[in-house]
C-alpha cells in the first residue's frame, strides 16, 4: 500500500532518470561524430533529432550546438538538465519514500548539472561531462537497488524506467528501420552510432563479433533476451513489475497487467528469423502504441481512479 | 588558554545597560568548565582547518537537501540554512531546571486550553480577562466542548528560551501551533558528531535520536483508546513550504506516509488517503498546516492545502488532529503575560522559568509607559510571528518609532512591549575566526499521556554582528546544542 501520488512520482522519477541517461548517450554520440567527417556528423545529428522528435531541419547543420542544447537547455523539455531537474523534483515530492542513499545520488547529479559550473564543464570537456552523468546515474540505480526495499515503491520506479527505455529505444529503431517511405539506414558509421546510442556496442560484438549488419542489430536490439536495453528485455521487466504491483489491487483492476503480458509475449514469441528489415516498422508501431496504452492504464488504475469505485464497503 | 574573545558590548546597548551573558567565558575571561573540552580542541585547529570543516558541513546539508528555496524571477536557487560549526553546551544542572520548568509550563498550558474550551473557570475567576481570550484571533469557537484525549492539546511544543545577563533562562515565547526546527536539531547533531567526534565522545552528551519514535508514540497514544494500531500520517502543505524538508524528514524517520491535502478524502466523517490499492482510513494526523488552512469548510474557504470535511470528522471523534486546532490562543503574545498566573492557578506552584516583563498595551497605564519608552522597548504585534511586525526600539529610527506609535494608539490591544533583552552570546565560527554572536534556545516538548522534554534543542544564532534577531527569515542560523549528562541521566548510547 502506498499513496497514489507517491506511486505516480516514483514512476515519473524513473522515467526522467532513464530519459536523462538516454539523452546523455545521444548527445555524446553526436559530439563524437563532429570529430569525424562532417557529413557523418550531420547524418547522426539528423537521426538524433528525429529520435527526440525535433523536426527543425536547420539544427542538424550545427551538430555541436544541437548536442549542447540537448544537454544543457533548460527551455528544452527533453534536455538532460530538464529531465534531471524533473527527476529530482519528483524525488523531493517523495523524499520520505526513498532512502537517503538514493536521494543523495540524484541530488548530487542535479546540483552539479544545474550549478553555475555546468556550462563551463561542458565546454571544457563535453564527453567527460556526459560520461560523469551516466556514471552517476548508474550509482543512483545501484543505490536504489541496494538500499530501497524491493516493494511496491521500487516497482513503480522501475516500471517508469523500463517503460521509458522501451519507448526511447523503440523510437530510435523506428528512425533507422521503421519508415516505409525511406530505405532503412544501413551504412556502417550510422549503424555503429546506433549501437553506441543504445549502449550496445560491446555486448553486440561479443554476441555477433565485428560483423555489423543491420538485420543482426535489429534482432539484437529488439529480441535479445538478456541484453538489458533490448525491447524484449524491457517489456519482460514491465510485465514483471506490473504484475507484482497489481498483486495488491483486486482482480477487477488488472487491466495494465494483462496488456503488459500481451506485449511481452509478442516479443518473446516473435518469429525472429523471418522478420525482414523492411517489415520491422509495423511491429515497432505496435510496440510503441501498446507502451503508450500501458502508460495510460497505469495512471487510470493506480493513480487517478474514480473514488466511487473504491469506497470501503 | 581561551581562544575566544568576549563580545564587544559597545555594539548594542541593552535597556538596562547589562553586559550579555557569555555561554563560554566568565566575566573574568575564563573558560567555563563545561566548555574546556571544546576550547582545547579549537585551539589545536588551524583556521584553514576550521574553514574546511565548515565547508564539509555545508556540503553535508546541501547533499541531504536540508535547504530552503529562494524563488527568483527566472530561476530558483536552493540555500542551506546557515549552520555554525561550534556546538553550544549546556551543563546538566542547568538543563534540569529547564526541563522541570518546561514540563510545568506545558502542563499548565494544556490545562488552560482544556478549561477555556470547556468550563472556562479561569475566566469566571477573573484570572485572565475574558475578552483577551475570547477575542484573540487564534481562539477557535469550533473547539468548544470537544473531547481531547489526555487533555493534550499541544502535542508538540517548541518554546523559545533566552538566557538573561544574570545567567538565568527565561521564556520569551511559547510555540503551541506548528513549531518547526526539530529536523535542524537532529541534522545539526549528525553534523557535529562528524565534525568533533573525539570531543563529542568525551563530553558525555545526551542522545536526541529517539525524538522520532517518541513523537510517533505520542501521536499513536492520542488514538490508542479506540484504535489498537492507529494509522498516523504527516500532513504537509507541500514541497514549496519552507519547512518541507522537515515534514519529509519526520515522516521518513517515523515510517508514516507524508500526505498533502489532495491525497485525503473525507467520506461519512471518516478520513481516508488515496493509495494505489484504494482508500485507506487514517486515525491520527500530525498536521504541519496552520489552523486556518486545514479545512475549507470550517476555516478559510480559499484554502487548497486542507481537506474539506476534516473538522467534522475530528468533531465526530473519527480522527485526531495534532496539535489540536485552537492551541494558538495559549501562545498568544498577550496571553503570554498571564502564564505565571495560569501556572499558579492550575498547579498552585510558582513558575520555575520566569517570563520576560511584558507590557500589555490594552491597559491604558501600560500603553502610556510604552509610548514614553519606545526607544528602549521591543514592541510586537500580538498576532504576528517570525520576527515580522515588530519594532526594536533601540535600533529603530525616530521616524520608524513615531510611525509605530501611531499604530499603537490606533489599535493598542494588538500590541505588547518588552524590554530589549541582551540575549546571551556563544562563540561562533565567523570568517575563519571565532567571534561571539547572540543566541536563543528552542527545546522541543512532547505531550500525550505524559510530557517529555527532548534532551536537546535548536540554538538559533543571530549571525549578523550585534544583531538580536535569530529568526531564519531575518538572517539567523543555527547550531547544535549539547546537553551534558549528569550523574543520574543516561549518557550517549
Amino acid at each position: 500500500m502506498m499513496l497514489a501520488r507517491v506511486a505516480d512520482s516514483l514512476y515519473w522519477m524513473g522515467r526522467y532518470v532513464e530519459r536523462a541517461e538516454h539523452m546523455c548517450r545521444l548527445s555524446d554520440v553526436m559530439l563524437n561524430a563532429t570529430l569525424d567527417r562532417s557529413d557523418a556528423a550531420t547524418q547522426v545529428a539528423r537521426i538524433v533529432l528525429a529520435a527526440v522528435g525535433d523536426n527543425d531541419p536547420d539544427k542538424a547543420k550545427s551538430p555541436y550546438d544541437a548536442a549542447r542544447s540537448l544537454a544543457l537547455d533548460r527551455g528544452d523539455g527533453g534536455s538532460i538538465t530538464t529531465s534531471l531537474s524533473r527527476a529530482r523534483e519528483n524525488a523531493r515530492q517523495v523524499r520520505d519514500q526513498i532512502t537517503t542513499e538514493t536521494w543523495e545520488r540524484l541530488n548530487l547529479i542535479y546540483l552539479r548539472v544545474t550549478g553555475p559550473g555546468a556550462a563551463k564543464a561542458f565546454n571544457d570537456g563535453s564527453s567527460a561531462f556526459l560520461h560523469d552523468i551516466i556514471a552517476d546515474l548508474h550509482l543512483f540505480r545501484g543505490a536504489a537497488d541496494a538500499t530501497m526495499s524491493h516493494g511496491e515503491g521500487w516497482r513503480f520506479l522501475l516500471l517508469g524506467m523500463y517503460l521509458e527505455r522501451a519507448q526511447l529505444n523503440g523510437r530510435l529503431l523506428e528512425v533507422f528501420f521503421g519508415d516505409v517511405r525511406k530505405r532503412p539506414i544501413t551504412d556502417h558509421f550510422a549503424l555503429t552510432s546506433l549501437l553506441r546510442m543504445s549502449c550496445a556496442l560491446e555486448p553486440y560484438l561479443r554476441r555477433y563479433t565485428a560483423d555489423v549488419r543491420p538485420e543482426l542489430i535489429l534482432e539484437f536490439l529488439m529480441f535479445d533476451e538478456d541484453f538489458p536495453r533490448s525491447i524484449r528485455f524491457s517489456t519482460a521487466r514491465i510485465e514483471e513489475h506490473l504484475s507484482a504491483a497489481s498483486r495488491y489491487v483486486d482482480a477487477a483492476h488488472t487491466g495494465p497487467e494483462r496488456m503488459a503480458g500481451r506485449l511481452k509475449a509478442r516479443l518473446q514469441y516473435a518469429d525472429v528469423e523471418n522478420i525482414k528489415l523492411g517489415e520491422a516498422g509495423a511491429l515497432l508501431t505496435t510496440v510503441l502504441d501498446e507502451c503508450a496504452a500501458i502508460h495510460a492504464a497505469i495512471y487510470d488504475t493506480f493513480v487517478a481512479y474514480s473514488l466511487e469505485m473504491r469506497l470501503p464497503a | 588558554m581561551a581562544t575566544a574573545k568576549r563580545s564587544d558590548t559597545s555594539a548594542i546597548e541593552a535597556s538596562d545597560g547589562a553586559i550579555p551573558y557569555d555561554e563560554m567565558l566568565t566575566l573574568a575571561g575564563e573558560v567555563r568548565s563545561h566548555y574546556t573540552g571544546l576550547d582545547e580542541r579549537i585551539a589545536t585547529l588551524a583556521s584553514e582547518d576550521m574553514a574546511e570543516r565548515q565547508r564539509t558541513l555545508e556540503r553535508f546539508f546541501l547533499l541531504q537537501g536540508i535547504t530552503f528555496t529562494v524563488y527568483g524571477a527566472e530561476s530558483s536557487t536552493e540555500r542551506i540554512i546557515p549552520t555554525d560549526l561550534l556546538p553550544r553546551i549546556i551543563p546538566a544542572e542547568e538543563w534540569a531546571t529547564i526541563e522541570k520548568g518546561l514540563t510545568q509550563r506545558l502542563r499548565a498550558l494544556n490545562m488552560f486550553l482544556a478549561d477555556i474550551y470547556g468550563e472556562q473557570q479561569i475566566l469566571m475567576d477573573g484570572v485572565v480577562p475574558r475578552d483577551l481570550v475570547l477575542m484573540a484571533p487564534s481562539y477557535r469557537r469550533e473547539m468548544q466542548n470537544l473531547y481531547v484525549p489526555h487533555q493534550a492539546y499541544a502535542n508538540v511544543c517548541g518554546s523559545d528560551l533566552i538566557r538573561q545577563p544574570n545567567g538565568a533562562f527565561a521564556v520569551l515565547e511559547d510555540n503551541l501551533r506548528v513549531p518547526s526546527g526539530v529536523s535542524y536539531m537532529l541534522a545539526n547533531r549528525e553534523a557535529s558528531k562528524r565534525t568533533f567526534p573525539g570531543t563529542f565522545r568525551a563530553s558525555n552528551v545526551r542522545a536526541i535520536d529517539r525524538y522520532p519514535d517518541l513523537l510517533l508514540s505520542t501521536l499513536k497514544g492520542m488514538a490508542a483508546d479506540w484504535r489498537p494500531n492507529p494509522q498516523v500520517v504527516v500532513l504537509t502543505p507541500g514541497v514549496y513550504n519552507s519547512a518541507y524538508y522537515e515534514h519529509a524528514y519526520l515522516a521518513r524517520l517515523m515510517g508514516c506516509p507524508l500526505v498533502e491535502g489532495r491525497d485525503l478524502v473525507v467520506h461519512d466523517n471518516m478520513v481516508y488517503m488515496r493509495t494505489t490499492t484504494g482508500l485507506r482510513r487514517i486515525d491520527v494526523i500530525y498536521r504541519r498546516v496552520d489552523d486556518d488552512f486545514i479545512d475549507p469548510l470550517t476555516f478559510r474557504r480559499d484554502s487548497g492545502l486542507g481537506v474539506a470535511g476534516l473538522f467534522n470528522a475530528y468533531r465526530a471523534g473519527n480522527v485526531v488532529i495534532c496539535n489540536a486546532p485552537g492551541t494558538g490562543v495559549a501562545d498568544d503574545k498577550a496571553v503570554y503575560a498571564y502564564v505565571p498566573e495560569i501556572i499558579k492557578y492550575y498547579l498552585g506552584e510558582d513558575a520555575i522559568l520566569p517570563n520576560i516583563e511584558t507590557f500589555l498595551c490594552r491597559e491604558p497605564a501600560q500603553l502610556s509607559h510604552v509610548l514614553a519608552n519606545l526607544d528602549k522597548l521591543v514592541v510586537k504585534a500580538v498576532g504576528a510571528s517570525g520576527g515580522y511586525g515588530m519594532l526594536i526600539g533601540p535600533h529603530a529610527s525616530a521616524k520608524e518609532r513615531s510611525e509605530f506609535a501611531d499604530a499603537l494608539r490606533a489599535d493598542p490591544a494588538n500590541y505588547i512591549a518588552q524590554p530589549t533583552i541582551q540575549l546571551s552570546t556563544a562563540p561562533c565560527l565567523i570568517d575563519g575566526g571565532i567571534d561571539p554572536r547572540h543566541v536563543d534556545l528552542r527545546p522541543f516538548i512532547l505531550s500525550g499521556e505524559k510530557i517529555t522534554v527532548t534532551p536537546g534543542a535548536l540554538t538559533r544564532v543571530a549571525l549578523k554582528k550585534g544583531s538580536l534577531v535569530v529568526n531564519s527569515s531575518q538572517g539567523g542560523g543555527s547550531k547544535d546544542t549539547w546537553i551534558l549528562a549528569g550523574e543520574t541521566e543516561e549518557p550517549q548510547s
